[in-house]
């Protein structure tokens, strides 16, 4: 199934009250934690689970980014955009369930090997999903894309949320992309003529 | 309109839905975008969390729901710069300023100015990876690296390299003054930090611990007559690059530690359990 990224950008906008629901979460107010879980959570799971995590693994980390949240809810500041705080302890949730998984794994004998998808594309009718696209991406870049596309960050949020700055989000995002075109190039080259550029 | 134009505009998320003509009309004669926009337009992770984990996720933080105070940062600021200024105007207290005496006015100025300004800049970034999402001028990865570099420029250029006798007992005197300082006051600095949001104990961990550091230094800079710029580079830099090792040190281990112990605390919706981290 599919559906369009551009319709998660349109979706993080009627958050603003968002930003309201956690001042009421810091002052206790009951109704504020379902309220902030019920809008939060769903771009939080989209985002766990573009790094290829299993629904169990982001299952984890949702929860435990919900923890995170509750224990430093006092960190967030009134007034200020609440998704660049939620996205950097989510990211660092993220990383710490990256590490986890990785040590478990390498403890682990496989029995047998399972060979990767290939990330080779691209016939029109055969165009990979995003997600697909973005596996083939180095981590800093994958993690970019995911935010700004995926959850639909802006390039600010993004900066906040990866304790990075807006110049090198861009950097890293124009890279990203470069790469993408040279993906499906590789992939459709039999297919199609050259692009118009 | 080219393709760089529409990476441009798909970087800054200004591609529009529906296109403009400009862009409608490239992408349909150019197969390269026409491909690179239809992916950027699919994606296959539509999948909600359960309405279980949801109700799981809520009941916790109910069960602890307490009004907070939102943490201020410039008290905390405040507090650091506090701690920094008590501890070295103490230690020159106990030790005596004999190096004011002997550094030129130029010297002084210079030196104990960019300790200044350099305490000042490692405290804001500190400031600000206490508290997520905060936009960084400066990536905090290159605060402590710069800061330290740029003393030790700073040292080289203002004070000369000369054959010195008794060069590591001397050292060795002023790098244990400089560490019982630093360590002392890592314990204060640590109690201010822990009060906000840790989420890279590694990185935080080398700022706190070269600020710690440089409370050493500063102190030595203002006591140690001892103007030869090899023993000002080992002895009093030394500290702050020793305090910055000690704290990446200890972040990396707490980092460690703490990728080992979250997920054995949280029990998974349906296990039962209700004690928060």
């Amino acid at each position: 199934m599919e559906c369009g990224l551009g319709e998660n950008v349109g979706a993080r906008r009627t958050f603003v009250a968002v930003d309201r629901w956690m001042e009421r979460y810091q002052q206790a107010d009951p109704e504020a934690p379902a309220a902030l879980i019920g809008a939060l959570s769903p771009g939080l799971l989209r985002f766990f689970r573009s790094r290829a995590a299993s629904r169990e693994q982001a299952d984890d980390l949702l929860q435990e980014t919900w923890m995170r949240i509750h224990r430093v809810r006092h960190t967030y500041r009134p007034g200020e955009p609440v998704l660049p705080w939620v996205y950097a302890i989510a990211r660092r949730v993220r990383i710490d369930g990256y590490r986890r998984t990785h040590r478990i794994t390498a403890h682990e004998v496989s029995m047998e090997t399972v060979p990767e998808p290939p990330v080779q594309v691209v016939q029109r009718e055969m165009l990979p999903s995003f997600d697909t696209l973005l596996a083939a991406l180095p981590a800093p870049q994958r993690e970019v894309l995911t935010m700004l596309k995926i959850v639909g960050l802006t390039l600010e949020e993004t900066a906040c949320a990866t304790s990075s700055t807006v110049g090198a989000v861009k950097q890293k995002a124009h890279r990203a992309y470069k790469r993408l075109r040279q993906l499906l190039q590789a992939g459709g080259e039999e297919d199609r003529p050259g692009g118009a550029e | 309109m080219n393709c760089r134009d529409i990476d441009g505009m798909l970087v800054e998320g200004s591609l529009g839905s529906p296109f403009s003509t400009d862009v409608e009309d490239h992408v349909r004669d150019c197969a390269r975008c026409q491909l690179l926009v239809s992916a950027t337009r699919t994606s296959t992770l539509t999948d909600e969390p359960s309405p279980v984990t949801l109700v799981h996720i809520e009941s916790r933080l109910i069960a602890d729901l307490r009004p907070v105070r939102p943490l201020r940062r410039l008290y905390v600021f405040a507090a650091l710069i506090a701690i920094f200024v008590f501890a070295v105007a103490v230690a020159v207290y106990r030790l005596g300023a004999f190096a004011i005496t002997a550094m030129s006015p130029l010297q002084a100025s210079v030196i104990l100015g960019t300790l200044a300004v350099c305490t000042g800049l490692l405290v804001s970034s500190l400031v600000q990876q206490i508290v997520p999402g905060r936009r960084h001028r400066i990536s905090p990865h290159l605060v402590p690296a710069g800061i330290m570099v740029a003393l030790a420029g700073v040292i080289a250029l203002l004070f000369h390299f000369q054959p010195e006798r008794n060069f590591w007992a001397r050292d060795w005197a002023c790098l244990k003054t400089g560490i019982s300082l630093g360590a002392i006051v890592a314990v204060p600095l640590w109690l201010v930090l822990r009060r906000g949001a840790i989420l890279s104990p590694a990185l935080t961990g080398a700022a706190a611990g070269l600020l710690a550091g440089l409370v050493g230094t500063s102190s030595l800079e203002l006591h140690c007559p001892n103007l030869h710029a090899a023993h000002i580079l080992v002895s009093h830099l030394g500290v702050a690059v020793l305090g910055a090792s000690v704290g990446l040190f200890t972040g990396i281990v707490a980092d460690v530690r703490n990728s080992y112990a979250t997920r054995s605390s949280i029990p998974r919706a349906g296990e039962g359990g209700s004690r928060l981290l």
